[in-house]
C-alpha cells in the first residue's frame, strides 16, 4: 500500500482537485483506492457529494475510539471510498497536541487499512503544522501542487527545507505544476526555469482550465464527467508518472 | 464490517418496466444503464467451486465482460475480473485476488462453461437527496426463469439497503432468494449441481447377491471411465485421463479381488482388456505428472540453475503432445469401443437365476467381510516382514496390496458404519502415502535419468544435464526421506486402535 498526501503549504493550489482526480484514475486501474478528506472545509468530500460528518469528530477519530473502517463511505466509483471531513478538523492541531507522540499518531491509525487499500490519498489542509508533520510521517509521496508563480517557487524551497531540516528522508516529494496558464508570460518563463532549476519537478503540468472548476458543480471528479480534454490527459499522464514512482 | 448483497426473486408477471415505475414511487432512483447479456456459469468438472461455496460466472455484454466469483452462502463478491475470454487454468489468470481465491481449489483442473442464460441488465442507483448513489440495485429479467433482484450495499450507507429491502418485502411482495441461478439455470438442461464426484459412492445392501453386487460396483466404474473419455480425448486437463485410470485401475482390483462372482471366462477376458487400456494410457499419465511437477522440480533447484532447466519442459511437452496422440488414436479405435460396449452389455444383462462362480450367490456382506480381512492380514504380514534392508520390491508390493484392500474397503464402504470405516480408509490412505512417495521419487529419479540419456542425443547444453543431475540427487534424497519414514508409518497404521477397528468391522466371529 501506498500513502500519497497532497500538500502545499500555501492554500488555493490545486490540492483537493489533484487528490481527488488522481484517486478516481487509480481507481478505475483497479487500485483500491481511499481518499482521506483531512481539510476542515471538506471540499473533496463534497466533490464525492459525502456529508463532512463523521461521528464523534476529530477526538474520538484521533483518540481510536472508533476504528477508520467504519468511518469510511463509498463513492459512486467502483474501488473508490472516501473518509470524510468533519467540521471539528479545524481543531486536529489540539487534538493531536494532547496524545503521546502526536507526529505518529496518523500512521498508527492508518496502519490497519493497509491491507484493504492499494493506494490512500491524504487530501490536507495547507499551513506548516502539527497535522502536516503527522501526514509527513505516515505517508510515503508528498505530491505537492505549485502554481508558477514566484511565491510559489518560494513554498516549494520553504518545504524542501523543512522536509530536509527534519530528516524525512522516507518521504518523496513530488512537486508538480499546477493551474497553469500558458497564456500568461510568467507562467511559461517560470515554469521553463524552475524546471531546469528543479528537475525533481514532475513532467505533467495541470492546466487552470474551466472544465477544473467544473468539478465544484458537477460534483464528481473530471473524468467522471469529461472523457476527453487537455485536463483529463494532463491528470492522466500525472497519474501514469505517479505509477511509475509506485512500481 | 460491510453489509452483505440481498437476493429477491420475483413474481413471474413483475417485469423490468413495472418493477421500476413501482419503485420509483417510493424512492428517488436512476437507471444508470441497460444492457442485454449473456450470463455463463463456469466451473471444474468435479465442482470444485461450488464444493468450495463458490459460484463462478462470466457476464458478458457489448460494453463490458465481467468474471465474478462469489461466496455460495452469503452472496458476497469474492472477486471480479473485467476479461474478455476466460482463461482455462488459474495460472492463465492475471496475478490478483481472483487467481489467489480460485488457484487452491481448482489446482490443475480447467475452468470449464457449465451452461448459459440470456439476460437483460438494468443497473439502477438509489440516490439521497444531494443525488449521492447510496445503493445499488441490479435487476436481471430472463427469458427462462423469473426476474431477479440483487441489493448491493455500498460501504457506510447500510441504511439505505434496510429502507429499500423494507420497501420490496413489504410493500411489493417480493420474496428473498438464493445468491444465484446457477441451480435453476442446471435445471433448464435437466442438470444439478455436483453431478460427478472421482469419490466412490456406490450403494450396496448387505443381503445382495455377490455377483449382482459386483455388477452395480463395475457399472459405477464404468460410467466414471465414459463421462472422462471425451475430456480425456480433448485433453481438456490432465485430471480426466487421470479419473479415467483410476477407473481402470479399480475395475482390474475388482476383478481380482471380488473373487468368483462373474464366470471365469469373463473374468479372464476383461482383465486382459482392462490390463491393457492401463497399459496405454500409463505414457501420457506419467508425462502428465513430471509436466506437472515441473515448477516444484525447477523451485528445488539452486537460483543459478533453475533457467538452465528449461529445455527439459520443452522435451516433456513435446513428448506429451506424442503420447496424447496415440492414445486418442487408441481410444478411438474399433478394439477399445467393440470391448467397452461389449462390457457394458454384460453388465446391464440380469444376473442368472443361479450364478455359476463359486462365490456369485453368497451375500456380499460376507463376500466383503472376508475378502477385505484377507488383504488386510496380507499387508500385516508383508508389512511386517519389511525391514531396513529390505529391497525397493518389497515396499513395491506392499504399496500394490494396500491399494487392492482400498479399493475393497471403497466399493464396499456402504455396507459399513461411515464413520468406522472412513477413519479406516483414513488411517491406510496416510500409511500410503510414505509408500507412493517412495515409488513416485524412485520412478521419477530413473525417468530423468533415462530421459538425460535421450536429451544428450539431441545436443542440450551441459548446463542442462547439469540441472537435471542435481534434480536426481533431490529426488534421490526425498526417496530415501520416503523409506526412512517407512517403520514409524507401518507402526502407526497397526496401532492397536486401527488393528482392533478392521477386526470389529470384518472380523467379528474371530
Amino acid at each position: 500500500m501506498t500513502i500519497i498526501a497532497t500538500y502545499n503549504i500555501k492554500g488555493g493550489v490545486g490540492k483537493t482537485s489533484t487528490a481527488v482526480n488522481l484517486a478516481f484514475l487509480a481507481a478505475k486501474n483497479n487500485y483500491k483506492t481511499l481518499v482521506w478528506d483531512l481539510d476542515p472545509q471538506g471540499a473533496s468530500s463534497y466533490y464525492f457529494r459525502v456529508k463532512p460528518k463523521v461521528k464523534g469528530g476529530s477526538k474520538d477519530l484521533i483518540a481510536g475510539t472508533r476504528e477508520l473502517d467504519g468511518l469510511i463511505k463509498a463513492t459512486d466509483f467502483e474501488n473508490l471510498d472516501l473518509l470524510p471531513a468533519d467540521f471539528s478538523f479545524r481543531n486536529l492541531d489540539l487534538v493531536l497536541d494532547e496524545r503521546k507522540k502526536p507526529t505518529q499518531r496518523l500512521k498508527k491509525l492508518l496502519a490497519p487499512l493497509t491491507k484493504e487499500y492499494d493506494i490512500i490519498f491524504l487530501d490536507c489542509p495547507p499551513n506548516i503544522s502539527l497535522l502536516s508533520e503527522a501526514v509527513f510521517e505516515a505517508s510515503e509521496l508528498l505530491l505537492s501542487p505549485i502554481i508558477p508563480t514566484t511565491l510559489s517557487l518560494r513554498t516549494l524551497e520553504q518545504l524542501k527545507k523543512y522536509l530536509k531540516d527534519n530528516k524525512l528522508k522516507h518521504l518523496q516529494l513530488l512537486p508538480f505544476f499546477s493551474m497553469a496558464d500558458r497564456r500568461k508570460k510568467m507562467h511559461r518563463e517560470i515554469i521553463e526555469t524552475l524546471a531546469n532549476k528543479h528537475p525533481d519537478i514532475l513532467q505533467s503540468i495541470i492546466p487552470y482550465a474551466s472544465d477544473i472548476e467544473r468539478m465544484g458543480w458537477e460534483r464528481m471528479p473530471l473524468n467522471a464527467y469529461i472523457n476527453k480534454s487537455r485536463s483529463v490527459e494532463a491528470y492522466q499522464s500525472l497519474w501514469q508518472e505517479i505509477k511509475n514512482v509506485i512500481a | 464490517m460491510m453489509a452483505t448483497p440481498q437476493y429477491f426473486e420475483l413474481p413471474a408477471n413483475l417485469t423490468a418496466r413495472k418493477f421500476i415505475a413501482k419503485l420509483s414511487k417510493k424512492i428517488d432512483l436512476q437507471i444508470a444503464n441497460q444492457q442485454y447479456s449473456i450470463k455463463t456459469f463456469y466451473d471444474s468438472f468435479d465442482w470444485r467451486l461450488y464444493n468450495a461455496n463458490k459460484i463462478c460466472e462470466f457476464n458478458h455484454s457489448q460494453h463490458i465482460s465481467q468474471l465474478s466469483l462469489i461466496d455460495k452462502n452469503s452472496g458476497q463478491l469474492l472477486a471480479s475480473e473485467e476479461i474478455e475470454q476466460v482463461p482455462r487454468f488459474s495460472l492463465q489468470f492475471p496475478d490478483g485476488l481472483f487467481r489467489k481465491n480460485i488457484t487452491p481449489e481448482l489446482e490443475m483442473r480447467a475452468l470449464l462453461p457449465l451452461c448459459q442464460l440470456p439476460f437483460e441488465s438494468y443497473r439502477l442507483n438509489i440516490l439521497n437527496k444531494d443525488q449521492k448513489t447510496v445503493l445499488r440495485l441490479q435487476f436481471d429479467e430472463y427469458e427462462s426463469l423469473n426476474n431477479r433482484v440483487q441489493l448491493i450495499p455500498l460501504k457506510g450507507y447500510e441504511k439505505a439497503q434496510l429502507k429499500v429491502a423494507n420497501i420490496l418485502q413489504n410493500t411489493l411482495k417480493i420474496q428473498t432468494s438464493s445468491c444465484s441461478v446457477l441451480n435453476e439455470a442446471l435445471n433448464l438442461q435437466g442438470r444439478k449441481p455436483k453431478d460427478y464426484s472421482s469419490k466412490l459412492a456406490i450403494k450396496l445392501k448387505p443381503d445382495m447377491r455377490a455377483d449382482k453386487a459386483s455388477k452395480q460396483i463395475y457399472k459405477h466404474l464404468l460410467q466414471a471411465m465414459q463421462v472422462n473419455e471425451a475430456g480425456t480425448i480433448a485433453d481438456i486437463d490432465t485430471e480426466f485421463l487421470h479419473d479415467f485410470r483410476v477407473a481402470v485401475r479399480r475395475t482390474r482390483a475388482g476383478l481380482s479381488q471380488i473373487k468368483n462372482t462373474l464366470p471365469a471366462n469373463v473374468v479372464a477376458n476383461y482383465a486382459e482388456f482392462f490390463a491393457w487400456l492401463g497399459q496405454i494410457t500409463s505414457s501420457t499419465r506419467d508425462l502428465d505428472v513430471y509436466l506437472l511437477s515441473y515448477q516444484h522440480y525447477k523451485a528445488t533447484l539452486p537460483l543459478s540453475l533453475r533457467a538452465d532447466i528449461e529445455p527439459l519442459y520443452e522435451f516433456l511437452k513435446l513428448k506429451q503432445v506424442h503420447a496424447q496422440k496415440e492414445l486418442c488414436e487408441k481410444l478411438k479405435s474399433p478394439k477399445y469401443n467393440k470391448q467397452l460396449v461389449a462390457w457394458e452389455q454384460y453388465l446391464n444383462e440380469s444376473v442368472p437365476k443361479k450364478g455359476k462362480a463359486g462365490h456369485a450367490n453368497q451375500n456380499i456382506k460376507e463376500l466383503a467381510d472376508s475378502r477385505i480381512w484377507k488383504v488386510y492380514q496380507r499387508v500385516l504380514k508383508e508389512g511386517g516382514a519389511i525391514t531396513e534392508k529390505s529391497p525397493a520390491e518389497a515396499l513395491h508390493d506392499l504399496r500394490k496390496t494396500c491399494k487392492k484392500l482400498r479399493y475393497l474397503m471403497e466399493f464396499f464402504q456402504s455396507l459399513y458404519p461411515q464413520e468406522e470405516i472412513k477413519s479406516s480408509i483414513k488411517a491406510l490412505k496416510g500409511f500410503q502415502t510414505v509408500l507412493g512417495d517412495f515409488q513416485d521419487y524412485e520412478i521419477q529419479e530413473l525417468s530423468i535419468k533415462h530421459f538425460s540419456e535421450e536429451m544428450m542425443q539431441q545436443n542440450i547444453p551441459s548446463n542442462t544435464l547439469l540441472a537435471m543431475g542435481v534434480l536426481v540427487q533431490y529426488l534421490d534424497t526425498m526417496k530415501c526421506n520416503a523409506r526412512n519414514h517407512f517403520a514409524e508409518q507401518f507402526d502407526l497404521f497397526v496401532q492397536t486402535g486401527n488393528k482392533s477397528t478392521f477386526k470389529q468391522l470384518f472380523n467379528k466371529k474371530a
